[in-house]
């Protein structure tokens, strides 16, 4: 209104109100006041307080502010999403998987028992968006730590930590993946959940202290979690996966260096030999490689699908990574004919060809280096006898390392108690307590897409009334957006009837879905009407479904996803069906 | 190998605290870009940029390293081959400026013990937050036989004669040692002389990079 009034004003007068609008906008949706006197500003941004994003550096490498970020987050940089290698996946695939996954979680303990094997093919596969945060804690044990540790966090946060550790993370906080809208602005909640859990972690192993690169690992938990998750993976991550990554001397990423380089001559003994040549250190290649995960590399499809894996089955996963981007790097006689020397052959190896890092094919080529557990292992003991030999004993003695979520979960057995989910979203209903566990769920998944700032811990409500509703419009009750769509020409089931009696109810999905536009639901609702093969083909195991999860007023779902876990965890499923890969 | 011809291949490194802006002199020198979100440097980065000395070609491969205490465990590798060293500290933080000693020393443990160093303060531009007055480092410099420099990678103030100071060095001590090598003994104390007034020298083991080409 004010701006559409100043439209004829002379342009500086203009943008002035428009600057001053947009920081009151900003500090609404920061909703907190501060004041950092130390930051340095160009000079036309003097002006701007940290709370608004306007004028920092992402506005002067030219992202205005409708600025468009991709489905990731990302507003610019290298990860960016391309639509060229983009490899979507459909969404009927998509709900499918989240039904399976929905399941894995609700039956963590025995699905990681029993059908490891299956929870392993399903991280290949990618962990659907929807649910990959949630996965992610279970997979790393977080979630089990998170319960073990009720109030640990709280306790940590509340503290006030070490100021020459807090210094080094503040200097850090507006280096971590500027490109990303959660973490552009200075003092914005995606720096402040990365500074809590950054401070957090070194009060919480104060011998440890705070090491660069755990930076963009928490970051990418914060990005799919809230702060106490995030920390807790980052926990696991530090102690679990990476020992000693982080810790003073740096030993484990030496030996990690090492233990890749051995590698590369079982896997591609012509790149071994250039790099043997050209005294080509692996310090000074796989170091950001290592300690951030790859996270800073890959473009960002490829970095979930790699931490989907990563985190199911351990480091080996990093170093097929690494050998992976060393044989298609510097793989062939043509290839290392071209890089004359040391210089040459990092510059190369730090230039990536995207092809080489697209999601499709890396994750191909990851499953077939033939680099298991036990090879990295017996490595690691030959290059830790040669260390001893040639340098000593290690400083620091980091515990052994688990390979993967199995074997944590082996060396913690955590209590169902501490896999039950706990929803922080609960939906009252009037339908019996099974079906109430299936629909808190939801919950979580708003997470996905709502970022981090806005999601608090909200009192649980009653009833959510769909704002959006027309007046004339039949009240349309909110969806469980994890179920599959309903096929639209099937009509809706009062669950009190019997299967035979079908009502002429209104089919849920209308033609102008009002539930597209809730932000809660807004990315896991597709706006194309399902085809009739929902029905058809995809879901031979779960005939419950056809049933069709049941929406009336007060309900959200049916008993159909229990009967359908009880039935998948027993029957071979129908994975084949499902071969996005 | 690359499509400009080169005389010499000088590798400097970059030294120093983290923070003080040793990645933003990196891209400022070779790239003319400048970012306050730069990225922590995690591992090694670096760049080139060539440049002219008398009639020689020169392709300068600069290399910026993670400035953090753990990290120096690891950047041993970093130093070897490098002819110069730009140990730069931030002049708004006396902190980084105490550290120098420290970071000397790993660097002569480290590096070859003839390399060429240069203390740079850098963020010049915040004047009014100055902790580090000029006078007591350059005098901290030549007590060390350090090149001394102020320099600004935000507003470029003094990055390209920061660089060149050292290149031009690193290219006398090249010659001298060329010379020596080919025994023209009296260029080398022609080359010895004009470097001994800028910083002490001592032939021989110098070890530096050199690829002629016509």
């Amino acid at each position: 209104m004010l701006l559409s009034e100043k439209a004829g004003t002379s342009t500086s007068h203009g943008k002035t109100n428009r600057c001053i609008i947009e920081r009151i906008m900003a500090k609404i949706e920061n909703g907190r006041q501060s004041a950092d006197s130390r930051s340095i500003r160009t000079i036309s941004s003097s002006h701007m307080d940290d709370e608004s994003s306007l004028g920092s550096d992402s506005e002067m490498n030219g992202f205005t502010n409708d600025r468009h970020t991709d489905k990731y987050g990302f507003i610019g940089g290298a990860q960016q999403y391309s639509e060229e290698s983009a490899q979507d996946v459909p969404p009927e695939v998509l709900r499918q998987r989240e039904v399976k996954w929905l399941d894995m979680l609700s039956n963590w303990d025995k699905w990681m028992v029993k059908r490891h094997k299956k929870v392993r093919l399903r991280c290949q596969k990618g962990i659907p968006p929807s649910l990959r945060g949630r996965a992610w804690l279970y997979l790393s044990g977080g979630k089990v730590k998170r319960e073990q540790n009720r109030g640990k966090f709280e306790e940590l946060d509340s503290q006030a930590g070490d100021p020459k550790e807090l210094d080094v993370i503040e200097k850090d906080l507006h280096r971590q993946f500027p490109f990303h809208e959660m973490f552009v602005s200075r003092g914005g909640h995606g720096q402040k959940d990365l500074f809590r859990v950054l401070k957090a972690y070194t009060l919480y192993r104060p011998e440890e202290g705070y090491c660069q690169a755990q930076a963009p690992i928490a970051a990418v938990l914060l990005m799919h979690m809230p702060a106490e998750d995030a920390f807790w993976g980052l926990v696991q991550i530090c102690e679990k996966y990476l020992p000693g990554y982080y810790s003073a001397g740096l030993e484990a990423i030496q030996l990690d260096g090492e233990i890749l380089y051995a590698l590369t001559r079982r896997v591609s003994p012509i790149t071994y030999r250039h790099l043997e040549k050209h005294k080509i250190e692996p310090i000074l290649y796989m170091t950001e490689w290592f300690m951030c995960a790859f996270s800073r590399t890959l473009p960002w499809a490829s970095v979930l699908r790699v931490w989907d894996m990563f985190l199911c089955d351990g480091v080996k996963i990093i170093f097929r990574v690494g050998l992976v981007l060393l044989k298609c790097m510097l793989g062939t006689r043509e290839k290392l004919n071209a890089c004359q020397g040391q210089y040459e052959t990092m510059e190369l190896l730090r230039a990536i060809e995207p092809r080489y890092m697209q999601e499709g094919f890396l994750v191909r080529e990851v499953l077939d280096v033939p680099i298991s557990e036990r090879d990295v292992e017996s490595e690691h003991h030959v290059q830790l006898k040669r260390w001893r030999k040639n340098r000593g004993e290690l400083h620091w003695k980091s515990p052994p390392r688990m390979h993967g979520a199995r074997a944590i979960m082996a060396s913690e057995p955590p209590s169902r108690q501490d896999l039950r989910q706990n929803p922080t979203i609960i939906v009252e209903s009037p339908l019996p307590a099974p079906q109430l566990q299936k629909r808190e769920k939801k919950g979580k998944e708003e997470k996905k897409s709502i970022k981090k700032g806005s999601m608090k811990k909200t009192p649980p409500v009653t009833e959510i009334p769909n704002p959006y509703n027309l007046p004339g419009d039949p009240k349309l009750p909110l969806r469980d957006p994890l179920l599959p769509l309903r096929d639209p020409l099937l009509p809706l089931r009062d669950p009190l009837l019997p299967l035979r009696d079908p009502l002429p109810q209104l089919p849920l999905r209308d033609p102008q879905p009002t539930l597209r536009d809730s932000p809660a639901q807004k990315p896991l609702v597709n706006d194309t009407p399902l085809p009739n093969t929902l029905k058809d083909s995809h879901l031979p195991q779960q005939p419950a479904l056809n049933d069709q999860p049941v929406f009336n007023d007060q309900s959200l779902l049916k008993e159909s996803p229990l009967q359908m876990s009880r039935q998948s965890l027993s029957s071979t499923e129908a994975d084949h069906q499902d071969t996005y890969l | 190998m690359g499509d400009e011809s080169y005389n010499f291949v000088f590798k400097v490194v970059l030294i120093g605290e983290s923070g003080v802006g040793k990645s933003n002199l990196l891209s400022r020198f070779t790239k003319n870009e400048f970012n306050h979100d730069s990225r922590t440097t995690i591992g090694v980065e670096f760049s080139t940029r060539t440049v002219q000395l008398d009639t020689f070609t020169i392709k300068a491969q600069i290399w910026d390293t993670a400035g953090l205490e753990r990290y120096r465990a690891i950047t041993s590798a970093y130093y070897r081959g490098a002819v110069g060293a730009m140990l730069v500290y931030d002049i708004t933080k006396h902190l980084t400026y105490e550290s120098v000693e420290r970071w000397l020393k790993e660097l002569y443990d480290h590096a070859d013990p003839h390399i060429l160093v240069m203390l740079v303060g850098n963020k010049s531009d915040l004047e009014t937050l100055r902790t580090v007055p000029t006078l007591e480092a350059k005098e901290f410099a030549e007590k060390k036989g350090l090149l001394f420099m102020e320099t600004s990678a935000l507003d470029s103030t003094n990055v390209e004669a920061a660089f060149q100071e050292v290149l031009t060095g690193s290219y006398y001590v090249a010659l001298c040692f060329i010379s020596l090598y080919t025994k023209r003994w009296t260029t080398a104390c022609h080359v010895n002389l004009y470097y001994s007034s800028v910083c002490t020298f001592l032939p021989c083991t110098f070890y530096v990079m050199c690829v002629f080409m016509t």
